[in-house]
């Protein structure tokens, strides 16, 4: 089975069983929430192909002309053209993307290889995966915890400094941080690999299932392996995590601080309950609330960061991709992906709005 | 202290600093609460009733900070205790009811939590078990069925969850229960079963309230005695009867006769004159005087001290006082009252 | 905000009477005021108000901070910074009449001037080269001066120089910092130029060269403007579509607002520089084309706080009030909702001058967009990255200045948005 398949199996199956499970169980105003997030997740996810696709359409030149180059006779382009359906009208053409879009028909690069679209992302989506998925719980344990004690340390030198380091990540270019990263734990120190996601040999000797390389290691009891992947994961994942949690604890640190502010907060110490326990225990929960879908419009500058972050640690994914077919020129490609990441973002966006309603027990009941 | 008071406020001061200056939102308040009496304070909107109740437990917003005086409480000094020690006083010796009981439960927690957290943050030997059977027997006595105890702040009606806000004070048998508005935000019928609710309440475990309201009708009903305060200072003092039927600061005449009395027949609704004062720089002397009927020229040079009129009738006006009634070291007398 | 009568407010002041307060007092006064009762925040403000001055001064008048032309070729390449460039310089007795290398050239037939070098040195090399760079060009202008300077070598760096004391030769070419070594020795002698018509800055680059021998800190200084130009073009271009279209949008309401909504939400939800490089890539790289990219991007943030405020402007009370009276809908936006939306819009601008440029520097980086020929961060960055082994220099000051700058007016929004809307305020 495709890697592809097998991740949207693991992702997929838990998701709805978990909404069947609301479903079954929650109220009827928590029912009708869900569907209608689900039912706006789909216009999302089209209006943004729309988009794409017009941005494609609109070029000033001719795609299969500067995808082959000067090596493309007449004849050629003609036939390519034909192939691909570009010389249709502009309804049909919107049509057939859409329907490839839904079915996953990528089709083919245009350039070096003609390689299935769906094979190369097959391996690069993973990659993506694989680096975003522990940037973000890096992002969020620094993001909420340090929100957390900066709002409980108001007004004092620790919550000061918190706000700055906050502020001064956020005006760091991500780029620039993995470089310096790089230089420090690579070149200096030379601790840490500076490319790639693991060492080449190793590499060869990994069973693939999954292409999430540090999940196939621990499949197939590959220790090596497993350690590779890990250390080649450090850099960027720091790289990333760390632009993140700037966002993170600047939101949790004012909603932390507002909650604290709620009458319920001055009832509860009048009843004698602890400082420590009124921020960390009720304000946070409270403040997570709209805190969560706050995250949720962070994937945004997830997946941008994750571009920039792959570019320089020559990461293979998704992000790289894009910017390597836009250089080439590959524009079915670059469409693919674009298109990819649109659902991506709508289907997080969704996750996201399920888990607050869950959250949020007015919402539950 | 006599062992019929269990809390002697003694001459204290609450503070804030704002930008503009420093703000005294309670000034040199001195007053004395009886055991299981409840005692009405009253007074406008500003005047420093809340900040006062909320001093009784060492409580104050952000900005504000006592800063002066003693508060006596059943024989100790809780100004002399670290404010590490307070967390254990408050909920377990001394409660608090709040005004809105829709925003003083936490949206998150269900009722049952809000109770058994507070149990076991007092008493942490306690079984979750056993404190959860605690909190059942106390919110059966105040009329909630246990089955609402799992429920969600926002499931329940506003009575009940002013009632939920009364066994949360009383869950630990809190010797003195402030009661901050409590019934402000409740219609006029939930707030005359939530008034029996506290006589019953006090007459049952032996309470001692301190029941903070603008509305002096509340307090006509159910309070023992009546503290009037105005513009940070306490006005007068007395027994509910006598004061009602004698009051003798003039903000506390005004007052009387400001409320609408459905006997009336026909005429204008009294209207005090004047505003109360600012207190950034308040009014010198009798911080009354700008609106006083009865002013004499006494009244804008010195403040009068607070004493007694008759017996345990204490009252803080010169028409009672003589120019040199203090003693020479110039403070206030309080005299238990 | 509450009624501002002569008489200070009732009760216990929330915040009401600093607002009395400054209606009595002039602006400028007010600002000092203000430092007083923000603390913190005022500082915030002020310094990167400062930064944010000093940018756009150094935007405007490049050259006079930079001591090169960004493109320039003017040292060794991967120079490392502060290193001094040994520029070969030209010594001559301090009452001489020349000051350049070029003051040599005599006339065709006269006698050639003498110049004494180090024998073995570079410096002859870069002596002939230089003279011979300069005869070309004068030989053919009229006058008829030519340069071909008589070398004469010594063994020795006194030696050199003391030939040039004695009236043996004319002038000497040593190394900079051989003659500021031995300086002393020789008080009448003078440093007239270096040969290479080169002025470096106190002898050295200050933040370095790059790999082809371009100054880091000039190309430094004259990114500023590309920076700047594309962070402010992009954020007023998307002010311009975006504040409008949310006030209709509020202001409507309607299928017009929902669908408008929809589209502008899901932009907004979409990664932006993914969008952006989409952009770049199909109109091809230009600075007008980035400019355009990145403007879209930012559309949808003013249109959801504009039109937000709008909504909640137009429930307000007094707008009711103004209908009643017969205002019409023109005036109601003009005179009501607009100038209740003007401080949001400031701030947002400002935290948007931020974001484009750092969008704008990440598609440089990644070589979409600018024209390669442009003095830009981010092309020096994504070019130093190939060097990062050998000239960390190359990558750590463009990124450096990039922080800075969106640093500056990424504070300068914190600020304000405090002052102007404390969510925070003690109670």
């Amino acid at each position: 089975m495709s890697p592809i398949a097998i991740i949207a199996l693991i992702i997929g199956v838990p998701s709805l069983l978990l909404l069947a499970y609301v479903f079954a169980r929650g109220s009827t105003g928590l029912r009708r929430y869900i569907l209608t997030r689900i039912a706006l997740t789909l216009p999302m996810i089209f209006i943004l192909a729309t988009m794409v696709f017009f941005i494609l359409r609109i070029l000033p030149g001719d795609p299969v002309t500067s995808a082959l180059g000067p090596k493309g006779t007449p004849e050629m382009i003609q036939h390519i053209r034909a192939t691909l359906g570009l010389n249709d009208p502009l309804i049909v053409q919107y049509g057939r993307f859409l329907w490839n879009m839904i079915t996953l028909h990528f089709g083919n690069s245009l350039v070096g290889g003609h390689r299935l679209i769906l094979d190369e992302m097959s391996e690069r989506f993973p990659a993506t995966l694989e680096l975003i998925i522990p940037a973000s719980v890096l992002a969020l344990l620094i993001g909420i915890y340090g929100g957390a004690l900066a709002a409980s340390k108001r007004k004092q030198a620790l919550d000061y400094s918190l706000r700055i380091y906050s502020v001064i990540i956020y005006s760091l270019p991500i780029f620039w941080l993995g470089l310096l990263l790089q230089l420090f734990f690579g070149v200096r120190l030379g601790w840490l690999p500076i490319s790639g996601r693991i060492d080449a040999i190793i590499g060869t000797n990994l069973k693939t299932v999954t292409n999430i390389y540090s999940l196939d290691a621990l499949l197939s009891g590959n220790w090596p392996a497993f350690f590779s992947v890990v250390r080649h994961l450090v850099l960027p994942t720091i790289t990333l995590g760390l632009i993140l949690s700037g966002v993170f604890l600047r939101m949790t640190r004012i909603n932390v601080i507002e909650t604290m502010q709620a009458d319920y907060i001055g009832a509860a110490r009048a009843r004698g309950i602890r400082e420590r326990i009124l921020i960390y225990g009720h304000a946070l929960k409270n403040a997570m609330i709209p805190v969560i879908t706050l995250i949720g419009l962070q994937v945004a500058i997830l997946l941008a960061g994750a571009v920039l972050t792959e570019t320089v640690f020559s990461w293979p994914g998704m992000g790289s991709y894009l910017v390597e077919r836009i250089s080439a020129r590959d524009y079915t490609a670059v469409q693919s992906v674009i298109t990819v990441f649109a659902m991506l973002v709508a289907l997080i966006s969704l996750a996201v709005d399920v888990i607050y309603s869950l959250v949020d027990p007015r919402v539950r009941y | 202290m006599s062992d019929d008071i269990l809390y002697s406020i003694r001459h204290l001061t609450v503070e804030y600093k704002t930008r503009a200056g420093a703000v005294r939102a309670v000034d040199d308040v001195s007053l004395d609460i009886r055991r299981g009496e409840i005692l009405g304070l009253v007074g406008e909107s500003g005047c420093g009733k809340s900040t006062l109740g909320k001093a009784l437990m060492r409580l104050h917003d952000g900005p504000a900070s006592i800063t002066g005086g003693e508060l006596w409480f059943d024989g100790r000094n809780l100004m002399d205790l670290s404010l590490r020690e307070m967390p254990d006083i408050r909920g377990a010796e001394i409660g608090m009811v709040f005004q809105d009981p829709m925003t003083s439960l936490n949206p998150v927690q269900r009722i049952m939590d809000h109770l058994t957290e507070t149990i076991q943050t007092h008493e942490p030997e306690t079984s979750i078990a056993t404190a959860r059977a605690r909190a059942d027997e106390l919110v059966e006595r105040l009329g909630i069925r246990h089955e609402r105890l799992r429920d969600y702040p926002h499931q329940m009606s506003g009575g009940m969850r002013q009632r939920v806000m009364i066994s949360l004070a009383l869950a630990l048998r809190a010797k003195l229960v402030i009661a901050d508005e409590p019934t402000t935000s409740l219609d006029v019928i939930v707030e005359a079963k939530f008034l029996d609710l506290l006589k019953e309440l006090q007459k049952e475990f032996g309470l001692t309230i301190l029941l903070i309201t603008h509305n002096i009708g509340v307090v006509a009903e159910v309070a023992d005695r009546v503290a009037v305060m105005y513009a940070a200072k306490m006005a007068e003092v007395g027994t509910t009867g006598e004061v009602f039927a004698d009051p003798k600061h003039p903000y506390t005449q005004g007052l009387l006769k400001s409320v609408p009395n459905i006997k009336l027949d026909g005429g204008d609704l009294y209207k005090m004159g004047g505003e109360p004062p600012s207190l950034l720089k308040p009014p010198s002397g009798c911080r009354f005087h700008p609106r006083c009927p009865f002013v004499m020229d006494i009244c804008s040079q010195e403040e009068p001290a607070f004493e007694p009129v008759v017996a345990d009738h204490l009252a803080s006006c010169w028409i009672y006082q003589e120019a040199g009634a203090r003693n020479s070291s110039g403070k206030h007398q309080v005299h238990n009252g | 905000m509450a009624k501002i009568d002569e008489q200070l407010p009732e009760a216990l002041p929330e915040g009401a009477t600093w607002e009395v307060e400054l209606r009595k007092v002039g602006f400028v006064r007010r600002l000092f005021m203000a430092r007083r009762w923000y603390g913190a925040d005022w500082w915030f403000v002020a310094i990167s108000a400062v930064g944010v001055f000093a940018f756009i001064i150094i935007a405007f008048f490049p050259g006079l901070f930079a001591p090169f032309s960004p493109d320039a070729l003017v040292g060794p390449s991967f120079l490392a910074p502060g290193a001094h460039v040994d520029l070969p310089v030209l010594v001559v007795p301090a009452t001489s009449p020349v000051h350049t290398l070029q003051d040599l050239a005599v006339p065709a037939g006269a006698d050639r001037s003498t110049v004494a070098v180090i024998e073995g040195a570079p410096t002859g090399g870069a002596l002939n080269e230089q003279s011979q760079k300069i005869d070309q060009v004068i030989k053919n202008q009229p006058g008829g001066l030519r340069l071909r300077p008589i070398i004469d070598r010594y063994p020795t760096l006194e030696g050199t120089l003391q030939a040039v004391v004695n009236g043996i030769d004319k002038s000497a070419v040593v190394q900079t910092t051989q003659f500021n070594a031995i300086k002393a020795q020789f008080p009448t002698l003078r440093v007239a130029a270096s040969i290479t018509g080169v002025t470096s800055t106190a002898g050295g680059f200050m933040l370095g060269t790059n790999d082809i021998g371009q100054d880091v800190l000039s190309r430094l200084l004259w990114g500023t403007r590309i920076a700047l130009i594309i962070g402010f073009s992009s954020s007023i271009v998307s002010l311009i579509i975006g504040v409008p279209l949310g006030l209709l949008a509020g202001f409507v309401g309607g299928t017009f607002d929902r669908l408008l909504s929809l589209l502008m939400d899901s932009l907004y939800a979409f990664p932006g520089l993914i969008l952006a490089i989409a952009i770049t890539a199909v109109l091809g790289p230009s600075i007008f084309n980035i400019i355009i990219a990145i403007s879209v991007l930012y559309i949808p943030t003013y249109y959801r706080i504009v039109r937000g405020q709008t909504l909640s402007v137009k429930e307000e009370v007094y707008i009711e009030a103004a209908k009643s009276i017969g205002a019409r809908s023109r005036e109601i936006l003009q005179r009501y909702i607009f100038p209740n939306v003007i401080p949001s819009v400031a701030i947002i601008f400002s935290v948007n001058v931020a974001d484009a440029i750092l969008t704008g520097a990440g598609l440089s980086f990644l070589g979409l967009g600018l024209p390669p020929t442009i003095a830009d961060w981010g092309i020096d960055v994504a070019r130093g990255q190939r060097f990062i082994q050998t000239a960390w220099w190359m990558i750590t000051f463009p990124g450096l200045a990039i922080m800075l700058i969106v640093l500056a007016f990424t504070l300068m929004g914190e600020g304000l948005s405090e002052i102007f809307n404390p969510k925070l305020r003690d109670r």
